[in-house]
Order: structure tokens, then sequence, then C-alpha cells
């Protein structure tokens, strides 16, 4: 049967996207432990990175750089991308929206405040959490209110994607109102701070950071993975998804809790990383389509590339490194501009 | 397959859309719904497939409640083709039609699904289409494509809300046809919504006219579409003459033409410069 020999040859190239994206992501990390102010080559990083594995250390210091310094970093910032990629990938099929993102929902705002309150807390805070705990802790909750009050409503009203996008909007005017307010009335040291969670920041990151926002991470995309048919068929919209068996009420609800929590778990760690979770997905999309069998896997491997690629270039940017969001927004955007130009409507990868 | 709508009643808020529709279809048929505008023509194939949920009555489908069954028990036995399609995140023709397959499909279906897909293209002469986008298709591909997807959910009732809307007249009359021929072949009741009577009284083997809510008139097309149940319903003149064994309506309108329709001396319109 030659036409369905042709369609799973369409498949197979368009898994191969993922695949190169995955491969090249593995070297990008060994490439991203070699970046820095303590010079290391890309060889150097890979023979510290086997001699650790073996046991056998030669150079202590140039192993506590790369392996408890440079690899936390690396790791969760392909985490960080790739949740942020594949959660705007479901939110922009779900919703059925190109312009909508993981933040659509008002995490990144709600997660602002949550910190902007636990910075002006300060002491009162820390003394039951370290202020970095407390920070992260309090963007958490906040981060989660959005989609807990859609929640809320849904329960007595009928949500529609455009009604759950305009009551993202809604909160998400509301944290930042009350951010200003927090920010025009706070100290200059204060207000540094707050500017500065909020152009997000992956430099902090330690091993000990990883272990909760990985495993909620894997667990909510391991979820959007095997329910990936439902948001394939909610792209054809509500009536027809619930004639196809799809409850389109309860597939939008539940799909954006998953992608609200996963993205709050890192979100609150990071601070408002932004582009890659609008525009990563349309990349990806270029060059496997809109399915999402395909889209969800690609979407994620292309994020945390993309991230990760985007955070080498922001570490050697400026006397001090500049913030990825900025680096990613002026790097991705141009290119994702050329890349539609270019490709026009037809996938690249066909 | 039998169909068995039992007083059915339908109200958004207070504002009273369907009510007592009763009707038994039985059998491999193609039927018609006719109406005007806002008569409840496209609540009532909602309230069939369970997309809008009736507030007083039953919906049987071979004696089975569809208020009763899982949605997707009941997107096994109706499928539905929509008034329009995703332009959001267009897919391919075959990824289109595989999400048909949703209702029956399982994690290792694929092949199998895929099988099922082709041959249904085949059967639509569209599977040269196969893994073009759907974005970049005609009109009348796109409602092939569409109809496509209802098939392959093997239902025993095909619901269609108005499928020939945006087609040309060649494109009307071949996918009424196709319709009509499915439903023998295929041995499945196709319930269509039409604004076209003179299409729907040449392919239909049963119309419904929709008035004010409820079954006006319900039988074969030279039953329903008389004069007098077009004026009626529609409050519209017609001539009704028959052809091949099928009314053909012409619609008349006697004050427009009544009156003086010739144009002032300089209004024209022709294909050369003058």
């Amino acid at each position: 049967m030659e036409g369905k020999q042709e369609y799973y040859r369409m498949l197979r190239r368009r898994w191969s996207f993922i695949l190169i994206c995955a491969v090249l992501t593995v070297i990008s990390v060994f490439f991203a432990l070699s970046i820095g102010l303590y010079d290391l080559s890309f060889a150097d990083c890979y023979r510290i990175f086997v001699e650790h594995i073996t046991g056998n250390i030669t150079d202590v210091y140039a192993d506590d750089i790369v392996m408890y310094t440079r690899l936390p970093i690396a790791v969760f910032t392909v985490i960080t991308g790739s949740v942020l990629a594949m959660g705007g990938a479901v939110m922009q099929s779900l919703l059925r929206n190109p312009l909508a993102d993981p933040y659509t929902m008002g995490v990144s705002s709600g997660a602002l405040l949550g910190a902007s309150l636990a910075i002006i807390m300060g002491t009162s805070v820390s003394s039951v959490f370290s202020e970095r705990w407390a920070t992260v802790i309090m963007a958490f909750i906040f981060s989660l209110i959005p989609v807990s009050v859609i929640l809320l409503i849904s329960l007595r009203r009928k949500m529609t994607p455009t009604k759950v996008i305009l009551i993202g909007i809604a909160m998400m005017y509301i944290f930042s109102a009350v951010v200003s307010l927090i920010m025009i009335t706070s100290s200059e040291e204060t207000l540094s701070e707050i500017y500065s969670w909020r152009v997000g920041t992956l430099e902090s990151t330690k091993w000990e950071t990883i272990p909760i926002p990985l495993a909620i991470s894997l667990a909510c995309m391991a979820f959007l993975m095997f329910y990936h048919k439902r948001v394939n068929v909610m792209m054809s919209g509500p009536n027809s998804a619930h004639s196809l068996g799809v409850d389109p009420k309860n597939t939008i609800l539940i799909q954006i809790s998953v992608v609200s929590l996963m993205t709050a778990a890192v979100v609150s760690f990071t601070g408002t990383i932004g582009f890659v979770g609008l525009v990563g997905p349309h990349i990806a999309r270029l060059f496997v389509g809109s399915e999402t069998k395909l889209l969800l896997p690609a979407s994620a491997v292309f994020g945390g590339l993309f991230l990760l690629l985007a955070n080498c270039i922001a570490r050697v940017s400026g006397q001090y490194g500049l913030p990825v969001g900025v680096i990613s927004a002026m790097i991705g955007c141009p290119l994702f501009i050329i890349i539609l130009v270019k490709m026009r409507r037809r996938s690249a990868w066909r | 397959m039998r169909l068995i709508i039992d007083g059915l009643e339908f109200r958004y808020s207070s504002t009273s859309v369907l009510k007592d529709v009763t009707l038994d279809a039985n059998g491999p048929q193609l039927l018609s719904i006719i109406g005007p505008n806002g008569v409840g023509k496209s609540t009532l194939i909602h309230c069939i497939n369970r997309i809008l949920s009736p507030n007083q009555g039953t919906v049987l489908i071979d004696g089975e409640n569809v208020s009763g069954i899982s949605l997707k028990e009941l997107a096994k036995k109706v499928g539905y083709v929509p008034y329009s399609a995703n332009d959001a995140f267009p897919l391919s023709v075959v990824d289109t039609v595989l999400m048909g397959r949703h209702p029956h499909s399982t994690y290792k279906s694929l092949d199998k699904d895929l099988d099922i897909v082709y041959d249904t293209l085949r059967l639509l002469n569209i599977e040269h289409l196969a893994l073009r986008s759907f974005d970049e298709l005609s009109a009348g591909q796109h409602q092939k494509v569409m109809l496509a997807r209802g098939l392959v959910q093997e239902p025993r009732i095909l619901l269609l809300d108005e499928p020939t809307s945006n087609l040309d007249i060649k494109h009307q009359m071949e996918v009424t046809r196709i319709l009509r021929d499915l439903s023998q072949q295929k041995n499945i009741l196709v319930i269509m919504i039409s604004h076209d009577l003179n299409i729907a009284a040449k392919y239909s083997d049963t119309i419904i006219m929709l008035a004010k809510g409820s079954i006006f008139a319900i039988g074969t097309p030279s039953e329903v579409l008389t004069r007098e149940n077009i004026k009626e319903v529609y409050d519209v003149d017609s001539e009704i003459i028959q052809s091949r064994g099928r009314p053909h309506i012409i619609m008349l309108d006697e004050e427009f033409d009544s009156l003086d329709h010739s144009l002032p001396e300089d209004t024209y319109a022709s294909n050369t410069v003058r």
C-alpha cells in the first residue's frame, strides 16, 4: 500500500528531527559545561565528566566547577526549556490559539507576585525557610491561584477556550497591578531584587534545586504525552471533540492544570523566562507539523536545546552575563521570522 | 439502525428552541432537515449526539438511550461533520481524517486505523490529497475530508451540519450524491441539514421540515415540498414542477417581478473597456 508507506516515511523524517535535536542537546550540554570564567575546553569537560563517573578524579577544582556548578545549571536549563515549550504546545493546541503559551493562565504573574511578597516580607518569612526557599514556595503557591480560580468558576459555569484565556489574562492584570504597587512603594534594594527575579535567571541552580521541579515536570510531561490524543482531537474544536468521544470541558481543565503545575514548578525557581514557551512550539511545528504525538516531544527537545544555547550566549554576554530571557528573544525572534517567511506554510520536514 | 426521538424539548435559558419533537427513523437512508434560519435544525442534531442536553425527552439509538452511554461509545455510534473545520493549526489530510478513529483507536492500532483512513480516502477519490495540508485544499475538498473523518468513525448514524453550504453547484451535487450512495453502501442513517431545497429534494429519501422548533412536515420530498408548506414555513411563494419523479422548486417574487428593473443608460459592466 504505497500511500500508507509514504505516510510512514513522513513520520520517520519527522521523528528524525526529534532525534537530531536530542543528540544536539547532549552535545550542547558538554559545550555549555565549557563556558565560564574558568577556562575549559569541550574535550576537558568530557574528560572530567568521564573521570567523575568512573571515580578517577584528577583535578578536584575543575571537577567541582563542571559537576557541581555548571552541570546542574545545564540540566535545569534543558528541563526548563522543555517544560515551557511543551506547555506552550499543549496550550496552543488545546485553546486553538497561536498566541497562547504556558503563561496564558497567569502562572508567571502569579509567581512574580508570590516572589515579590516573599522578598518584601524578607526575614519574617525566612525565619521558617531560607529566603530562597521562601521565595520559591510563595511563587509556586501564587502561580497556581489563577488556574484554581478557573477550576472553581468551571464548577458552576460552562467554560469555553475563549473564557479560559480571558480569565487568565484578567488574573494576569490583577497580579501585575499588585506587583506594580509593591514595586513603587518598596526600597531600592527590594526593587532591584524583585526586578532581577522578574527577568529570570538559571545561574543560581544547584543540584539540590533540581529534584522537586524535575519530579513534577517529568510526571506532568508523561501525563501530557499519555493523553496527547485528547489534545489533538481538541484542535478540531469543542463540538467536534465532543462528537469524537472527548469531553472538551474536562480536557481543557485537566490539561491546563497539568501545564500550570509543571510551569509553576520551574518558574518558581527560575523567574519568568519568556519567548521559548510561545515561539518554541511554532518552530517545532514548522518541522514536524501540528499533530500532537510529534509536536509535544519535538517542542520539548527543541525548547531544551534552544534555551541551553541561549543561556550559553547569555553567560558570555556583557561584563556579568545577561538574563537568558533577553538573549532567547533577541536571537530567537529574528530566527523565527526568517524561518516563517522562508518556509511559508509548508513543513520543512516532509 | 433506528433513531427514535420522543418528546424532545430544548431551551436556552427561557427561550424555547425545540418543543415536542418526535421522530422515528429506521433503515439506511439520506434524511434532510430543512427549515428557516434559527428554527432549531443544528440544535436538533446537537441533541442527537449530546453536544447539547435536552431539557425533556429522550433520544434512542437502536433502543439505547444516548444519555446513558459514555461519550466514547456514543462516538462509535454517531458521527458528526461540523459546519466549519479546524483552521488554527491545519494538519495533513491523513492526520485530520485519522482523528475520526479516536473512539476506536488504541496505542497499537495505527496501522489498522491507517488502512481504514486510506480506504475511505480512496472511496471519496481524495487519496492523492493524503499528505497535503488541510489549509491548501479547496472548499469541495475540505468537505470531502471532513466527510471522510466522520465515516472512519464507522458510525451507525452520520450527522452533517450544512455540508454543502460553501460549495458550487457541481460540488453540492457530488457531495450530496456521495451521502446518498454511502447511506446504502455502508448501511447507515445519514442526517444532513440543508438550506438548498432542490438539492434536498433531488437526493433525499426523507425530508423533515422544521418550523418554530417543531416538526412541521415529514415524509418523502414530494410529500413535504409542496407550495403550501413552503409558503407556510418560509413565507415564500413558489412553483413546484416534477422532474424525474422528484419535486423541483422555482422561487417566485411577484412584487419584484412586477417592478420596472431597467437601468440608467450609463450603468454597465463589460469584459471590454468601452
